[in-house]
């Protein structure tokens, strides 16, 4: 079962994801900014990240930037934002990111029809 | 005696003159007079320190070419265009918004009227009053922007509402009760209509700042409707009202347009007609391809609008009196939002009433769309899942 990353910054949003994420069977580590995903990053290889814009200390663009997708193309990133139709929803499209999702209109049972989709979605490039 | 006669008439004149030069250097915004050709024959002391030049560096200049227009896209408004050509062509009153470049090359946001001065139907001259409106539009872009963080902060705990009362219901803390099940999915449909409360507002925000982004792309007008009526089915059924949707003729609706935007407008029409209907009522959409435009229609036998209040619909925050103490969730925002979404996409909107009998609106959107191009290509939206 792959590997997720959920960086969020609201702590019940947060632990919900991870519930429901578990639950279905996907090993889950758990961040509240950009920039403890990165540390987080150093011992986990996440399979995708599900990643809020809005966070305090380091951002969703701000991680991205850091994050480079390019050098790392088996990771997949989600945007869950509240932000609708947002120049930084343009923007996280353009650092690489697989699909942005409005948070608030998103179910659990959804979410994790969004998460299966990513993963399956074009696998990366064989070497 | 005919000298004295001769000399009153001067004085009289000369008291004229004076009284419409004090009037002139006392108008609270920028005033600009000009002869018959736009040569600038008075200008007051606001148009002066607005524009930055002196009285004796414009007067006797051609208006049109001393003082540059701009569009929005920063490129000069052709002499054609020019207020003051247009009130000389029509010979009436003509107000815009445009830019004007100030002697030290800032631009800045104007609200222009000229009106031309008749003599036997012959324009002798113009007079322009310009008011530079940087505040009201810098007011504006912060209310604007005020409302786009309000609305994401309110989203955030309604995101939590509504993630633990799914969680609740599909039973991830343990079997709940069907009371329980119940109440749960209250709070969550209350959730939603919150949620699409903010959609709404943050919507008009974008119509009325012009920060709406259009995304065309083929489609069928039926196909639209038909999704529409397919998500507001649960809404139908509970108040056991039927909604039919009929293509009427035999041009195809095929149309370039946005979907998103589309289909918001026809949720909110089906939307009201479900919300104004009495249960068990009817409603029924119409799609029409015409030579030139797809006709959409949305009809009810609900409750109708009063005929007083039939100039009022598209008004922010207007909800008819007769609907008010019958149905509590309406915001007064709806058609007031299909009205600017459908400007955008060059779309025309109107109704029938009847109270007691009926609605049914009718919107049409033109097939090949010519709406201003975007200045930058549209970017990517996130989507409601």
């Amino acid at each position: 079962m792959a590997n997720i990353l959920v960086v969020e910054d609201d702590k019940d949003l947060n632990n919900a994801y991870c519930i429901i994420l578990e639950n279905q069977g996907y090993t889950v580590e758990s961040a509240f900014d950009g920039q403890e995903a990165l540390d987080k990053l150093k011992d986990f290889e996440p399979n995708l990240i599900l990643l809020d814009l809005l966070m305090p200390i380091m951002g969703g663009l701000e991680f991205l930037q850091h994050f480079d997708l390019k050098a790392h193309p088996a990771v997949k990133v989600l945007i869950f934002t509240n932000m609708e139709n947002s120049p930084e929803v343009a923007e996280a499209y353009k650092l690489g990111a697989h699909r942005c999702i409005i948070k608030s209109w998103t179910a659990p049972h959804n979410l994790a029809k969004v998460i299966n989709e990513a993963l399956e979605a074009d696998s990366p490039v064989k070497a | 005696m005919a000298d004295q006669k001769k000399s009153l008439t001067i004085q009289h004149a000369q008291e004229q003159r004076a009284q419409a030069e004090a009037l002139f250097s006392s108008i609270g915004e920028g005033a600009i007079a000009t002869d018959e050709f736009g040569k600038i024959t008075r200008i007051n002391p606001i148009a002066l320190a607005t524009l930055g030049y002196s009285e004796k560096e414009l007067l006797g200049e051609w208006f049109p070419k001393k003082i540059l227009a701009l569009t929005d896209r920063n490129v000069p408004v052709n002499l054609i265009d020019r207020p003051i050509t247009k009130a000389f062509l029509t010979g009436k009153s003509v107000t815009e918004k445009m830019f004007y470049r100030r002697k030290n090359g800032d631009t800045l946001p104007v609200i222009i009227t000229v009106s031309p001065i008749l003599l036997e139907n012959r324009p002798i001259g113009a007079i322009e009053v310009f008011r530079d409106i940087t505040f009201e539009e810098e007011v504006d872009r912060m209310k604007s922007e005020f409302i786009s963080l309000a609305s994401h902060q309110l989203r955030t705990p309604l995101s939590a509402i509504k993630t633990y009362s799914h969680m609740l219901v599909d039973g991830y803390m343990g079997e709940v009760t069907p009371a329980q099940k119940k109440s749960l999915r209250t709070i969550i449909t209350a959730s939603n209509r919150m949620n699409e409360l903010i959609s709404t507002l943050l919507n008009i925000t974008r119509i009325e700042s012009g920060t709406i982004n259009i995304v065309p792309k083929v489609l069928k007008g039926e196909r639209v409707c038909e999704e529409v009526i397919k998500e507001l089915a649960l809404a139908a059924n509970e108040k056991e009202i039927t909604v039919s949707l009929k293509h009427r003729g035999r041009i195809s609706s095929t149309i370039k347009t946005d979907s998103l935007i589309l289909k918001e407008i026809i949720t909110n029409l089906i939307t009201n007609a479900i919300k104004y209907t009495s249960e068990g009522g009817a409603i029924r959409v119409e799609v029409q391809g015409r030579a030139r435009d797809v006709l959409f229609s949305v009809h009810d036998n609900g409750w109708g609008i009063p005929e007083h209040s039939h100039d009022q619909v598209f008004s922010k925050f207007f909800r008819a009196q007769n609907t008010v103490k019958r149905e509590t969730t309406g915001t007064g925002l709806g058609l007031y939002l299909v009205k600017g979404l459908l400007e955008r996409l060059n779309g025309k909107i109107w109704f029938e009433s009847t109270e007691g009998k009926g609605t049914s609106f009718y919107f049409t959107l033109p097939k090949e769309r010519k709406t201003k191009p975007l200045t930058k290509a549209p970017p990517k939206k996130a989507v409601k899942m």
